[in-house]
């Protein structure tokens, strides 16, 4: 079982192997292997390479494939696997630290080759697979290309965040207990992605919600408990949230399976609204949407990296997951139909607004992640600032109604390539802390030197999310700047300002990163730093194989498009005419596309020198404008005068408990401590008094009623 | 044949307490595995009487042939006998559990007074739900008070007899309303028999409508007090508080929801929905239960002492149920019916594996629980899994219950009781998720670091592991459930 503070790897980091360990050299040729297959398979069905000749002459191979192919069902058999080698992990973790990560990286390894296999199925429109009874209502899944490109992305980042947590683990304490939640959020992550209905969807939202609380805590540090503590409970508000919207949506529709259900949405006034609403309220907490990213931004530093890496390139983006998700199943018009206004009447409206909270979330973000000195705050602020972007996409999705296909490319094609570098530059984090022990970019420099291919996958990382030609970033900018152009040519002439805002975002984007490479890998580097020796191991074989992928989708933009993104639209409302114009024939790296990311760039560099000699990166915001005191505010102020209503002057401020209410700073003590406090304070004044006067309350009640229902009656 | 088996297993239960002082010389186990046996055979009578009703519809079974107007009638439908099914299920795994507990802080020559106590209380309850007569109901309610103020003050201690004498006289203020209501009823009818009650009013209440009206305003209340609806909740944090812990969950899981039926016989049976349609019952119901379920969490919040929170906690969890009755429709009632279920599963969940923490560590305050995960893993993981259901985690029975009240509240047009519902549902997360996180992620620097099972008696183990299994399967497959309590609501409205 879990032993406690008490590692059972050893520390390996004291002594330096001057060869490559054999744990490396197997994973290595395990994560090409696994690379390459996926490669020869997606090659294969699309009949690029004629693969699956060879496979079909082969009789093993052929059985063996047409079994896969056949099984019914394969979604379970995915999400199960992780759930299963968790538990076989913690038996083969007993004693040792390698076979229990050979099992891990095992898992995920095959949970890609499962992925793969339903491949074919999600091309012809679905895999549907369903459990009745469960619940009631029975849980069912679905593999459809939105699904599978979700699969997909989930699946080979896992993997080799897997292959990368082999090593780092091993300064960590509790590994058994990491690895173990980190498979059954694993599970519930690929089970959300699965989901056929909205409550399959919920069910693992929020196993994935309860399990990953033990991620971010990790530490076990005070820090980590207030950052967990503001995690769980908004997670838990969020999952209430979506399970009233399922409540509201299985009583106006009747049922909860994935299908346009925006015919008989219409004809309940208001529930519509109410049901995206909380849907989008509730999916946008996971997916760190402003205003509710407030926990964003403590949970992701303090988890450990292989942690936060998975936070910020997969779990938040189950959040624009299931926004989208829900968007283009119920709030679309059938596929094949074209709906006419009224259906898509809906979707606009929403829309608009979520193109504005994504706006605002881009702003926040980055304005924020500007004055971050702890590289991973820095981070989890651009995971912010990037989801902003997916939203915005998002946004167009709905907003344009069935022309508004550019804004789904650009918002998925993000969704894939966000998850790509923002996974490895917290990778990148956790290396330079690996070896220097520090988070501080401030206090790092010249790291290019000791940590070379670091330095270099950190540059490709920073050049995709900033958005350079020839890398992956810039694809889906331009894809998602095409978006916005159109909502303001065929919309609102209104988003002319959002397309605004997004340039000089995408400036901000370009300046945080020129820094972050500034400061950690460039200048002089402080003395202390002298005697790290560089070491091949996994952690440079994760990072170095999602640097080849970011940099492969940057030079093949069309690979992700034509594979992933544009089946998808057979199974979207879209209109067919504009999906083939637009998206199919979209053709990047076109002079106006380039001209502006020049300038972007050039307004960058601007901003990072003016920012570095004006010492703009250190402006701390006045305390009344951050979300929490904006939100919380007047709620606190209610509370902190509650023991003055109930006490009148005598209340009991120096009690020790009560004392805290006074406090202002919400970061000391939140919203939901000051909520207890108050819940003691009128429990200590209350209490007794209620139930010394039980014979009163019992007068006062009856008569009441009694006055109530006699009136009532004869009146 | 099959119809008097429900009164000759109440005489089982009676004989049973009344043989227990038979065996004082000898070794205790003697009377606790008799007793097992008891309630074993009477399980399986019951299962007996189950599987005739669900096939061959209800009957009525007379004491002495005497006609119904004058005699006493048992009304064994499907509603009665799932719930006895239901409540002796339950009470034999706490019982399980209560032998090995050893009825803690209780002096040991009074455990055959213990084990008494408790067949009589089954047997009232028993009674309870079996009868036809509103005045015979009135009676087992009284055996049924009185036990349990026996058994709440089996510990000798001051607190205890406080908290007995407030549940006391509560209870009777609360039985005397009853018995009021009943009188008023039986002014305007001439009948106690339920059945001839619920005809007569049904043609009659509208020449009496004052009387009618009196009568179901203090059989509610009285009902109410008994079943620790909202206001009328002060006597049970302390009595669930200080009982011992298996009898806490007795009194929380079971006798709890034994008034609840009682409520349900009352509103249903009695006046049937023509009177309910016309007095504003549901209103009044609907507004004790939302505020009960927002207070009584709020209240449990503030708690230092683990069952007193509990206690509380119940009070809400009462709201609920009472909401899904105030709500007036099958679905409704189905809901609230579930979650008598769902809430008497996770309160003796929560109630046994508190109980095994306070038997082995002898700690009450919440603030102690820091590393208990480590120290009494199996205990805790119980308290989990109940504790998660309390807040309404999928796969676990909470959320099915929020799930059909939260459908139930939308289908009566009253959006507001599902915010409500989900607020209380968060109240509920706020006190609970944080004794989990202490428990299992948080140090207590005095102790071992391994987590190992704990050595607590196996009979106190097995019943914990069986709850809790429980709560998941019913989470997760709740299907059967809902459909035979989908068919007793309907055959009740």
């Amino acid at each position: 079982m879990f032993k406690r503070n008490k590692t059972v790897c050893d520390h390996p980091q004291l002594k330096q192997r001057s060869v490559i360990g054999r744990f490396t050299v197997v994973s290595t040729v395990l994560v090409l292997f696994s690379i390459a297959f996926v490669g020869l398979f997606i090659a294969g069905v699309h009949g690029d390479i004629g693969v699956f000749e060879w496979v079909r002459e082969v009789a093993v191979l052929r059985a063996v494939y047409r079994f896969i192919y056949e099984l019914r069902a394969l979604p379970l058999l995915i999400i199960g696997l992780p759930f299963l080698g968790s538990v076989a992990m913690l038996w083969f973790g007993r004693n040792s630290c390698n076979g229990r990560d050979s099992i891990v990286i095992a898992m995920t390894s095959l949970t890609i080759l499962l992925t793969v296999f339903t491949y074919p199925h999600a091309l012809e429109g679905g895999f549907a697979y369903s459990i009745p009874g469960v619940f009631g209502l029975g849980l069912s899944f679905n593999v459809d290309m939105l699904g599978f490109t979700m699969l997909m992305v989930t699946s080979v980042i896992w993997f080799l965040v897997m292959v990368y947590a082999h090593e780092y683990m091993k300064k960590e304490f509790n590994c058994n207990r990491f690895f173990f939640f980190m498979g059954i959020t694993y599970g519930a992550v690929l089970g959300t992605i699965v989901a056929g209905d909205l409550l399959t969807l919920f069910l693992f939202f929020e196993i994935m919600t309860f399990a990953s609380y033990i991620l971010v805590i990790h530490g076990q540090k005070e820090d980590s408990y207030h950052a967990g503590y503001s995690y769980i409970f908004m997670g838990i508000i969020g999952g209430f949230a979506i399970l009233v919207a399922m409540l509201l949506l299985y009583f106006t529709v009747g049922d909860l399976a994935f299908d346009s259900a925006i015919a008989a949405l219409s004809q309940h006034g208001s529930a519509r609204y109410w049901i995206i609403g909380l849907l989008i309220f509730g999916f946008g907490i996971k997916a760190g949407m402003a205003p509710v990213h407030v926990w964003l931004p403590r949970a992701h530093p303090v988890a450990p990296t292989p942690a936060s890496a998975l936070l910020s390139g997969i779990m938040i983006k189950l959040g624009a997951y299931g926004i989208l998700r829900i968007a283009v199943s119920y709030y679309f018009p059938p596929v094949g139909t074209d709906g006419g206004d009224a259906l898509w009447l809906t979707s606009q409206t929403i829309g608009s607004a979520v193109i504005w909270i994504g706006i605002v979330t881009m702003a926040i973000g980055v304005f924020l992640a500007l004055q971050q000195a702890n590289i991973k705050r820095m981070l989890a602020y651009h995971s912010i600032s990037q989801m902003g972007y997916i939203v915005m996409g998002i946004g167009v999705a709905m907003y344009l109604g069935h022309i508004g296909a550019m804004g789904y490319a650009g918002a998925i094609y993000h969704i894939i390539n966000h998850a790509l570098f923002k996974s490895l530059l917290f990778m990148v984090a956790g290396v330079v802390f690996y070896h220097t022990g520090e988070s501080d970019m401030y206090k790092l420099g010249g790291l290019w030197r000791k940590l070379p291919l670091t330095a270099t996958v950190c540059l490709i990382a920073s050049l995709g999310i900033a958005g350079i030609p020839l890398f992956n970033g810039f694809i889906s900018k331009t894809i998602l700047h095409h978006g916005i152009v159109e909502a303001y040519q065929y919309g609102h002439p209104t988003f002319f300002y959002a397309e605004l805002i997004f340039i000089v975002i995408s400036a901000g984007t370009v300046a945080s990163f020129i820094k972050l490479f500034y400061y950690v890998f460039l200048r002089k580097m402080p003395a202390r730093y002298r005697r790290i020796t560089p070491e091949y191991n996994n952690l440079d074989t994760a990072m170095a194989m999602m640097a080849l992928i970011i940099v492969y989708i940057g030079l093949n933009p069309r690979f992700v498009l034509d594979t992933f993104i544009i089946p998808q639209f057979d199974t979207l409302a879209y209109s067919a005419d504009f999906v083939q114009t637009y998206v199919v024939g979209l053709t990047f790296f076109t002079a106006a596309d380039l001209w502006l990311m020049l300038g972007i760039v050039v307004f960058g560099f601007i901003i990072f020198i003016g920012g570095k000699r004006w010492h703009l990166f250190h402006l701390k915001l006045p305390y009344w404008m951050s979300v929490e005191y904006f939100v919380f505010y007047p709620m606190n102020w209610i509370i902190k005068n509650a023991c003055r209503l109930m006490y009148g002057d005598e209340c009991k401020y120096n009690d020790e408990t009560i004392t805290k209410l006074r406090l202002k700073d919400n970061k000391d003590i939140g919203f939901l401590d000051r909520f207890k406090i108050m819940a003691t304070v009128f429990n200590t004044r209350f209490e007794k008094r209620i139930i010394r006067s039980d014979a009163f309350i019992y007068t006062v009640f009856v008569t009441g009623v009694l006055l109530m229902m006699l009136v009532m009656r004869l009146v | 044949m099959i119809a008097q088996l429900p009164i000759v297993s109440m005489v089982m239960l009676l004989g049973m307490a009344l043989i227990i002082p038979l065996f004082k010389r000898r070794n205790f186990s003697v009377t606790t595995s008799l007793g097992f046996v008891v309630l074993l055979a009477v399980w399986v009578l019951t299962l007996l009487v189950l599987w005739h009703v669900r096939v061959e519809g209800p009957m009525t079974y007379r004491f002495g042939n005497y006609e119904a107007f004058l005699g006493i009638e048992l009304y064994i439908d499907l509603f009665a006998v799932l719930f006895v099914f239901f409540i002796l299920s339950l009470i034999m795994v706490i019982y399980v559990y209560s032998t090995g507990d050893a009825t803690e802080g209780v002096a040991e020559k009074e455990y055959g007074r213990y084990y008494i106590l408790l067949f009589i209380l089954l047997f009232a309850m028993l009674g309870i739900i079996y009868t036809n007569d509103l005045f015979n109901t009135y009676v087992f309610m009284e055996i049924l008070s009185i036990t349990t103020v026996s058994i709440i003050s089996i510990k000798r201690k001051k607190e205890n007899y406080t908290a007995s004498f407030r549940y006391v006289m509560l209870n009777e203020i609360g039985s005397l309303s009853y018995l009021f209501g009943v009188a008023l009823l039986y002014m305007v009818t001439g009948y106690t028999n339920i059945g001839l009650v619920a005809e007569s009013i049904g043609q009659h209440w509208t020449a009496y409508p004052a009387n009618a009206t009196t009568a179901i305003g203090f059989m509610v209340v009285g009902v109410g007090i008994k079943s620790a609806v909202f206001p009328f909740h002060v006597w049970l944090p302390d009595a669930h508080s200080t009982a011992p812990s298996s009898s806490s969950a007795i009194l929380s899981a079971i006798v709890v929801k034994v008034y609840i039926l009682i409520m349900i016989k009352v509103l249903f049976r009695v006046f049937g929905l023509s009177v309910l349609d016309v007095i504003p019952v549901s209103t009044l119901l609907i507004a004790v239960a939302a505020t009960g379920m927002i207070m009584g969490s709020m209240f449990a919040m503030a708690q230092t002492d683990i069952k007193r929170m509990l206690g509380y906690s119940s009070v809400a969890q009462v709201g609920y149920i009472v909401m899904g009755i105030g709500l007036i429709s099958v679905l409704g009632l189905q809901a609230a019916l579930f979650h008598v279920v769902s809430h008497a599963l996770m309160k003796a969940a929560l109630f046994l594996s508190v109980g095994a923490i306070i038997y082995k560590k002898k700690i009450r305050k919440v603030s102690e629980f820091n590393g208990m995960g480590f120290e009494m893993p199996v205990a805790m993981v119980v308290f989990t899994i109940a504790a998660l259901g309390m807040i309404g985690v999928p796969m676990t029975t909470g959320f099915i219950s929020k799930l059909n009240l939260g459908l139930a509240a939308l289908d009566g047009g009253q959006a507001v009781l599902v915010f409500v519902l989900i607020v209380s549902g968060f109240l509920n997360a706020l006190y609970y998720l944080p004794i989990i996180i202490n428990a299992f992620l948080k140090d207590n620097p005095s102790q071992i670091r391994v987590m190992r099972v704990e050595k607590i008696p196996k009979t106190m183990l097995g019943p914990l592991v069986v709850l809790g299994a429980l709560i998941v399967y019913f989470g997760l497959f709740p299907g059967v459930l809902i459909r035979v309590l989908e068919a007793v609501a309907a055959s009740l409205l």
